[in-house]
């Protein structure tokens, strides 16, 4: 609800007097040099925002270059098994004799990608769903509107649960694409509020008067101001799914096989880790989740801030 | 009233749409359906048996006519109450599993969806009205850095902490073997010892969305005209802080009481798993496990209905909380 | 001695991130009990911070960092909010800027008055349900309201509403800030006569706030003129009538004049206030004053005495030293321009040459609206005909709801009309396709009410103006820059070059309507619609848009609707009248006549309720 509307009001900083007009232009100059999103700059300015958006990196780095940062093939199981953290190996090793660190390594990657991909095809359904319900709107904007309802009161983890238990197979990929189809509705509930208004903005109008097409009005009007929207649903989305993934591979319906945090919960509960004493086994990937959910938390409060003036530090 | 009226109107077309995507899920894969169930349940087997195929063609619904019969027989089933049998509780029909579990969850669900949100309401009351102070703070960032944890990950931690490690509480299930379910105290007292556990790790959630809701809502209408004319008038600060503060801020929060019964719902699948809890979650949970479809069917309508309902009342509560849908166009 | 009293008043908004704004500087002013003062200025002048301090209801960031305020002779500037309470209501009560929103949507009326009688009273709900119906009659609402909900009641009852509740206690002091903003103007004026009617029987004392120095001028007793934070002018009214002193009310006043009068002048004040949260040197009005002198720049004036009033300008203390105010000549202030001027004289074109382009002929429109299990028939637009030719300008004027919207789009094409005919040369407009249209929309552009919602806040200026010329005239992407830049110094903006480069939230409001308008010129259209294009902008530059508009209709030769609600703009640049009232036309001609010489009962209730503080001036000529 805090982000329906935004960017529009004339604001405090809008009354430059005629003589800064020198100001207003080296402004505008710099911003074009180095090309920053302008939602990217917004963000870097708050300060939770920021610490979110420097975790996310170190995650990124971690994940890209997993090969560099895990101290051993994540999957090799020749270890001696339920060894003690330290002893040559970070957090110990599994039950099976697998180096627990190098999976909390490359968990992250399974996270991101799931996080990523599963948020994009969320946001991508969201937004096409959003934007048809809100502009066009009338009956196809009601009917809309209702299956958006129905997609968001049911509830997610058993409808992917029960979705993948049909699904031809049970890779991670199935998993995203489960995800992903399901965890729409709220995206599209918000975009297509931001949209209604938005379509009653005079420029809207003008723009049909200065004869553009509906699919002009659409990308170079309409989106341009709902970036930051995009960006909120997209990190929510990414949440949802990174959450989803963990939850579903906790409960062993995922592909066990799959290295991620929820597969290691997993392995880690089943194989008693907590009455043997393998407290890393299971505290590790607990807490990386926590720190990702945290980092886009985090930067997702900048973004808030944007929409809600009320929200803005004072 | 007309607004009533047509809420409920939606309610049924919404439960029609829920029955009808609880048809087309199972039919939404290529190939035969039940094909595909035998040969899961078979893996180390090459060929299919064309009988087992039957079989679970019969307990599907799914027999060889065309779709909008099935259809049709499918709504028949549903309002006699015939879910068929399940496979892994066999020989207990679908009917009798979920007549066992429901009330566990519906009690579960229904008192942490009440505590959760008066709590978690009232917080964040008191946190936008001392906005920005000691309590604003440590409520608001305990809510934002509660929420990032996995739930699966604090329940694990509870059950060994608590349970095993202190004792404090049973370790699992839904009452000690000795009680014999029923109106009696030894009951009573053991169904509520082993539901303390499970209670908790929800609640530890379920009010952060409340929370920072309603310090939300309620910091943007302490700003408003309306609130600001409230002080010009000489009003007490609890009247303000109540009558026009939390009484408009809470509206929103009553609208998502119905996202909020779909998130109980569907955590309890993990909650009552790693409990031992013996609800529908857990239900769910087992029936996905040991792919029985019927079960797992029936359950999640069960669950969506859950939903529907709590969505129904939640809006008619809504409108007699705000005159503006009670009263409006 | 003075109910209310400021001294030395500074008001400042603290933000983390921006420079701290003085919104409020050293502002001092009195008011007896009983007294009814106007304060006016543009907007973001301080007026409503000026305000809110004086009742200690500033909210964040903003705090009183100077000076005091006392009521009753008890300085109140510090006092804690508990005893502040029972002062509040019972000897001060208010009415906010935008009452639309001060009401508790959930709370019936009723309750909304008994919360503020019982907090200082022990009625009893009985009495107290007798004083509502007794307050709501006072405003001329039916008691039975009371068991009404805000969003119930429309606008104009919701503003009497929140008016009687100020007055629920009878306080010795109102503040009402713009109260009947955003309202009708025939609502506007019924409000705040019988506001005046209340105030003289009760006898509290009341400080309207407003932008529009014409209806201040006419209710209030003493007028103080606000400008970047500063009172600049004080004066009885009919004196501030007779002989504004600074430049700046000369310039807002000169924004009035007769409708009626053969020739009509009236000024603008070009550029715009400064930022408060800049150090400033000399006079804050110096960089927009016709008077300045190299003092001004140097030495800021101060608030001195000036024959029966207070003024704070250099000029106008020389000036009166050396008795050369126009009025110490016997003269009339306004050979004494105050900025820009816009003249328009009556003899206008003869209408009969012109070429026609638009026929509206016969053209009736019925919407059916749903609410709830009951539809409604409003018939929107009935039986209207017109005609709109080249190089003139037809107004089309009417309260809000008569119909004029409807009209605007059916003459655009968004709507047909259920009857009648709408004809662009050869073109039926009321037949049109979905290309058809596309193509029309060359011939025809729009000019809007807000040019806050008129510019996309993501495009440039010259991205947004050479849109229709890729699309309309076919032209690349460098001769549409070079055509843009052109339509810039077109509309006055240059350099051209420099405003291109501008976002919209870089501009002030009159800049905004002036790219609004050179893309509408872009196209080269035969037909341009402009709906209140200078209803949302300040005063002091409505004018200028206006200068601005006219000029461009008669030199390109375009013909113009222009749809308003406000006659005196339409009789400064409309050739033709046309005056709507619930849909239908009841009265239309040649814009003097009209004016001069109304016939209709509701066309003269709209002259009437036009704010003009020169009425008994004109009479008397
Ligand atoms: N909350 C705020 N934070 C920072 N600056 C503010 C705030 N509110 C107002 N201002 C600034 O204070 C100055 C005076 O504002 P104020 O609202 O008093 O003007 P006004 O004369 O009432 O205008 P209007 O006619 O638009 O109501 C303006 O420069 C404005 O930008
Ligand atoms: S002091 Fe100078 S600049 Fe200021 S208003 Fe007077 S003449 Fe103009
Ligand atoms: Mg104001």
């Amino acid at each position: 609800m805090s982000m329906l509307q935004q960017g529009e009001t004339p604001t405090v900083s809008d009354a430059l007097p005629l003589d800064e007009e020198g100001a207003v232009e080296q402004q505008t100059r710099a911003n074009r040099r180095f090309r920053v999103p302008g939602w990217l700059g917004i963000l870097w300015e708050n300060r939770k925002s920021r610490v979110g958006l420097v975790m996310l990196a170190i995650f990124l780095i971690v994940a890209v270059f997993a090969p560099l940062f895990s101290p051993h093939d994540p999957r090799s199981n020749d270890f001696a098994p339920n060894l003690d953290p330290g002893s040559g190996h970070l957090l110990g090793t599994t039950t099976k004799g697998e180096d627990i660190f190098s999976q909390l390594v490359y968990g992250a990657r399974t996270s991101l990608i799931v996080g990523v991909v599963g948020g994009l095809l969320a946001t991508a359904i969201a937004l096409v769903i959003g934007l048809t319900a809100g502009y066009l709107g009338g009956t196809v904007n009601e009917v809309l509107t209702f299956f958006i309802n129905l997609a968001l009161v049911v509830p997610i983890l058993p409808l992917i649960a029960l979705l993948s238990a049909y699904a031809p197979g049970q890779g991670l990929w199935v998993v995203i694409l489960i995800i992903g189809l399901t965890g729409w509705a709220s995206g599209a509930r918000l975009k297509k509020a931001q949209i209604l208004t938005l379509r009653s903005r005079d420029y809207i109008t003008a723009a049909v008067f200065a004869g553009e097409g509906l699919w002009q009005v659409i990308f170079r009007e309409i989106m341009p101001n709902m970036i930051s929207l995009v960006v909120v649903g997209f990190m929510g989305s990414a949440m949802g799914a990174i959450g989803a993934e963990a939850g579903l591979a906790f409960l062993g319906f995922g592909n066990p096989e799959t290295i991620s945090w929820g597969t290691m919960s997993y392995w880690a509960n089943n194989q008693g880790a907590l009455v043997t004493g393998q407290w890393a086994w299971l505290l590790a990937p607990g807490l990386a989740l926590s720190f990702l959910i945290m980092a886009l938390t985090l930067v997702n409060f900048g973004v808030d801030a944007l929409g809600n003036p009320q929200l803005r530090e004072e | 009233m007309i607004y009533f009226v047509r809420r409920f109107a939606v309610f049924l077309l919404t439960l029609w749409a829920a029955i009808t995507l609880n048809f087309i899920i199972p039919r939404l894969q290529p190939g035969d359906p039940a094909e595909r169930i035998v040969r899961r349940l078979n893996p180390n087997s090459r060929t299919v048996d064309p009988n087992q195929v039957e079989a679970v063609r019969k307990m599907l619904g799914l027999p060889d006519t065309n779709i909008f019969e099935q259809y049709l027989q499918y709504l028949q089933t549903l309002v006699r109450g015939e879910f068929g049998v399940s496979y892994s509780y066999f020989p207990f029909t679908v009917t009798h599993m979920i007549g066992q579990t429901l009330p566990w969850t519906l009690v579960l669900g229904a008192v942490t969806l009440f505590i959760g949100f008066v709590v978690g309401t009232l917080l964040g009351a008191w946190a936008a009205w001392r906005r920005n102070g000691p309590f604003d703070s440590v409520t608001t960032l305990g809510a934002t850095f509660l929420g990032t944890l996995p739930s699966f990950w604090i329940a694990l931690l509870l059950l060994y902490v608590c349970a095993f490690k202190w004792g404090w509480f049973p370790v699992g299930g839904g009452y000690s073997g000795d009680a014999q379910p029923g109106w009696n105290w030894a009951f009573i007292s053991s169904a509520f010892e082993h539901s303390v556990l499970p209670a908790v790790s929800i609640l530890l959630f379920a009010p952060i969305g409340w929370i920072l809701g309603m310090r939300n809502n309620m910091v943007t209408i302490l700003g408003d005209d309306y609130t600001r004319l409230a002080k010009a008038k000489g009003l007490s600060e609890r009247r303000i802080a109540l009558w026009y503060g939390a009484r408009v801020a809470v509206l929103p929060n009553v609208a998502g009481l119905a996202l909020a019964v779909g998130g109980i719902l569907g955590g309890s699948v993990v909650i009552e798993q790693i409990f031992s809890y013996p609800g529908m979650g857990r239900l769910l949970f087992e029936a996905l496990r040991d792919g029985d479809y019927p079960l797992m069917q029936t359950v999640f309508l069960f669950i969506i209905i859950g939903v529907l309902l709590a969505d129904l009342v939640a809006d008619f509560l809504y409108g007699v909380l705000d005159p503006r849908v009670r009263r409006g166009g | 001695m003075s109910l209310l009293a400021v001294d030395q008043l500074d008001v400042t908004y603290l933000t983390r991130k921006r420079p701290p704004v003085q919104a409020v500087r050293g502002v001092s002013l009195t008011i007896g009990p009983g007294e009814f003062v106007g304060l006016v200025g543009e907007s973001g002048s301080g007026k409503s911070t000026l305000g809110n301090a004086t009742i200690r209801l500033l909210s964040r960031p903003g705090e009183i960092t100077g000076g005091t305020v006392s009521f009753n002779g008890q300085d109140i500037t510090a006092l804690g909010e508990d005893r502040l309470r029972p002062m509040r209501w019972r000897d001060i009560s208010t009415v906010f800027q935008s009452s639309m929103n001060s009401l508790n949507p959930v709370m019936p009326i009723e309750a909304q008055f008994r919360d503020a009688i019982q907090a200082h009273s022990r009625a009893s709900n009985g009495q107290v349900r007798k004083r509502v119906a007794e307050l709501l009659t006072m405003v001329d609402i039916d008691p039975s309201f009371m068991r009404f909900y805000p969003h119930e009641l429309s606008g104009g009852m919701k503003q009497r509403v929140a008016l009687a509740l100020a007055l629920a206690l009878e306080p010795k002091f109102v503040l009402l800030d713009e109260p009947t903003t955003g309202l009708d103007v025939v609502v506007q004026r019924a409000i705040l006569e019988r506001l005046r009617v209340i105030q003289r029987e009760q006898e509290f004392a009341v400080l309207l706030i407003s932008h529009d120095l014409g209806s201040v001028l006419e209710f209030s007793d003493r007028v103080l003129v606000m400008y970047a934070g500063e009172i600049v002018e004080e004066q009885a009214a009919a004196d501030m009538l007779r002989h504004p002193r600074h430049p700046y009310s000369r310039g807002l006043l000169g924004s009035y004049a007769s409708p009626t009068a053969k020739t009509i002048a009236i000024t603008y004040i070009p550029g715009r206030p400064p930022d408060l949260s800049k150090p400033h040197q000399g006079c804050l009005f110096a960089p927009r004053c016709v008077d300045a002198i190299p003092l001004c720049r140097m030495k800021a004036p101060e608030l001195l005495p000036l024959g029966d009033g207070l003024v704070a300008c250099h000029v106008a203390k020389m000036r009166a030293e050396a008795g050369q105010l126009p009025e110490q000549q016997g003269r009339s202030w306004r050979t004494q321009a105050a900025g820009a001027v816009f003249t328009k004289h009556t003899v206008a074109k003869d209408p009969t040459g012109a070429e026609d382009i638009l026929r509206f002929e016969g053209v009736s429109k019925l919407y059916t609206r749903r609410r709830g299990f009951k539809t409604t028939l409003v018939q929107a637009v009935d039986d209207v005909s017109f005609v709109l030719s080249k190089g003139h300008v037809t107004a089309l004027v009417g309260q809000s709801g008569s119909g004029k919207s409807t009209i605007a789009k059916l003459v655009t094409g968004i709507e047909r009309p259920d009857s009648g005919e709408i004809s662009f040369g050869d073109l039926r407009v009321d037949r049109l396709g979905r290309r058809g249209l596309r193509d029309f929309r060359k011939h025809i552009q729009m000019v809007f009410q807000d040019p806050y919602s008129a510019l996309n806040p993501a495009h440039t200026v010259l991205s947004t103006l050479m849109r229709p010329l890729i699309n309309h005239k076919g032209m690349s992407r460098g001769q549409a820059q070079s055509r843009a830049l052109e339509l810039l110094e077109t509309v006055g903006l240059t350099p051209p070059e420099r405003f291109g480069q501008r976002h919209p939230h870089q501009l002030s409001g009159g800049q905004r309507q002036r790219i609004v308008i050179a893309r509408a010129l872009a196209p080269e259209p035969a037909i341009i619609i402009a709906d209140e294009p200078i209803s949302s902008l300040d005063v002091s530059i409505r004018a200028e848009i206006l200068e601005l508009l006219d000029g461009l209709v008669r030199e390109q030769g375009i013909a113009m609707l222009y749809i308003t609600h406000d006659l005196l703009s339409a009789r400064l640049l409309a050739d033709d009248i046309i005056v709507l009232n619930e849909g239908k036309v009841v009265e239309a001609g040649r814009a003097e006549d009209v004016i001069a010489n109304p016939q209709h009962a509701y066309t003269q209730l709209l002259l009437r309720s036009i704010p003009n503080p020169f009425v008994e001036e004109t009479a008397a000529d």
